[in-house]
């Protein structure tokens, strides 16, 4: 039993070092020994994907960071956390987040806005609704992945991922006229 | 996405783009329609609804069709399943724009028409059946990645299987009320500190009250080197007594 007990202790000193992260916050550890005082770190930021959500145990999971960097994060949320609506799973966010006793809460949640490239406008859906009323010719193209275009999409729209669209610029499928408007969407921004 | 896609086509010389921000999700809101491809239609693991009268349903119908009446739709509305992608058509687009305001409003989220109805369907070539209409729907639900099966986590969970373990990630009040007699108990906010107290070569079965938490829990461990997959279904426990519901 002694010896079980000693393996474990250098994984409970490792996984508390792993659960605390950096310097900063180690030093917030040991502040969190001091009585009753809530300590509050400086704030930080993750922005990424959520890839996960739980109102029960209060935790949203982002993934940060690209390639092989990327990594997923357990924060945790509370009552006091604003904004928890914007947190969905497969939609970016961008979460404030304080340490406290090691571990991330998140503060303040943001959905993570898409920016549009220079000269590109945005449509609204009536006006989009509109546009396929006139019966003017444009290409509306779904920018999602395979399986939730076929399980359902816009009338008329036509399938480019977009590693697709990297791949083929949209030959065959976008218009040959490139001053002929086309419209792309995807899963929404929240 | 489609702002990156929006990019691409402009450095490819286009010059006159639009993006629709809102996307699908606030276009389905708004109650306009969406359509399912016709491969989907015809192959996908769909609940396909013929909202025709049994008569015209008989006389021809989408292969793999369940016939439900547009009127009654309503009663029928509680033997669909609920996470199934349900996709609806009929001769008269009316008709089945109805259908499918009528399944979102009863909350399926995964809900879609066939594209020109029954006469697109037949003007595309695709599969017609004919004969006495079937009323019973019978849906299997597929696995998601990484999800494991009812029958594999029973197994386990009725220490049958030496090789696997029940992993409970509910909170601890959650647990007091009652679980699973072979299970480990780790809250899913406590797993990153306490990973090492579970074993890397056993299969890891995950399962909460949902599936949400058990999902970010076998993500959480897998990346970490474990063996792990979720359970998704309802899990209420009361002493050692679990019901499990698909």
């Amino acid at each position: 039993m002694k010896r079980a007990l000693t393996k474990i202790i250098p994984f409970l000193v490792m996984a508390s070092f792993l659960a605390t992260g950096c310097t900063q916050e180690n030093t917030q550890a040991a502040k969190a020994a001091k009585p009753a005082v809530e300590q509050v770190a400086k704030e930080n930021v993750y922005k990424g994907s959520v890839v996960g959500k739980s109102n029960k145990a209060k935790t949203i999971s982002i993934k940060v960071g690209k390639g092989e960097d990327a990594k997923t994060i357990m924060v945790a949320f509370d009552d006091q956390t604003k904004g928890v609506e914007h947190a969905s799973v497969g939609h970016a966010s961008i979460i404030n987040y304080e340490m406290r006793n090691g571990k991330p809460y998140a503060t303040v949640i943001k959905p993570k806005l898409a920016k549009l490239p220079e000269g590109v406008a945005e449509i609204k859906t009536d006006a989009l609704v509109d546009l396929m009323a006139s019966g003017k010719q444009f290409t509306l193209i779904d920018s999602r992945p395979g399986g939730r275009f076929a399980a359902g999409s816009l009338p008329g729209a036509k399938n480019i991922t977009v590693p697709k669209m990297k791949e083929t610029m949209g030959a065959g499928t976008l218009p040959e006229n490139k001053d002929e408007l086309v419209v792309f969407f995807c899963g929404g921004p929240t | 996405m489609s702002t990156s896609s929006a990019g691409l086509a402009k450095k490819a010389g286009y010059t006159n783009i639009q993006v629709y921000l809102d996307g699908e999700p606030k276009w389905s809101k708004e109650g306009h329609p969406v359509y399912a491809s016709n491969k989907f239609v015809g192959t996908g693991n769909i609940v396909l609804i013929d909202l025709r009268s049994a008569d015209k349903s008989a006389a021809g119908r989408i292969a793999r069709s369940v016939t439900i009446p547009y009127g009654d739709l309503e009663d029928r509305m509680s033997s669909i399943p609920r996470k199934a992608p349900v996709v609806v058509y009929s001769d008269n687009a009316e008709e089945a724009m109805e259908g499918l305001t009528d399944l979102r409003d009863e909350g399926f989220k995964k809900a879609a028409l066939v594209n020109g109805n029954i006469q697109g369907w037949i003007k595309s070539g695709g599969a017609i059946e004919k004969g006495p209409v079937v009323t019973e729907i019978k849906w299997i639900r597929q696995l998601e990645k990484g999800e494991v099966s009812l029958a594999d986590f029973n197994k386990a969970a009725n220490g049958q299987d030496a090789g696997a373990i029940i992993l409970d990630v509910r909170t601890k009040d959650e647990v007091a009320a009652g679980r699973f007699m072979n299970s480990v108990t780790i809250p899913l906010d406590e797993l990153g500190a306490r990973m090492s107290e579970l074993p890397k070569d056993k299969n890891i079965y995950a399962h909460c009250t949902t599936g949400a938490r058990a999902d970010m829990a076998a993500k959480e461990l897998n990346k970490n080197g474990f063996k792990a997959s979720f359970l998704v279904a309802n899990v209420d426990c009361k002493g050692n007594d679990c019901k499990v519901e698909d």
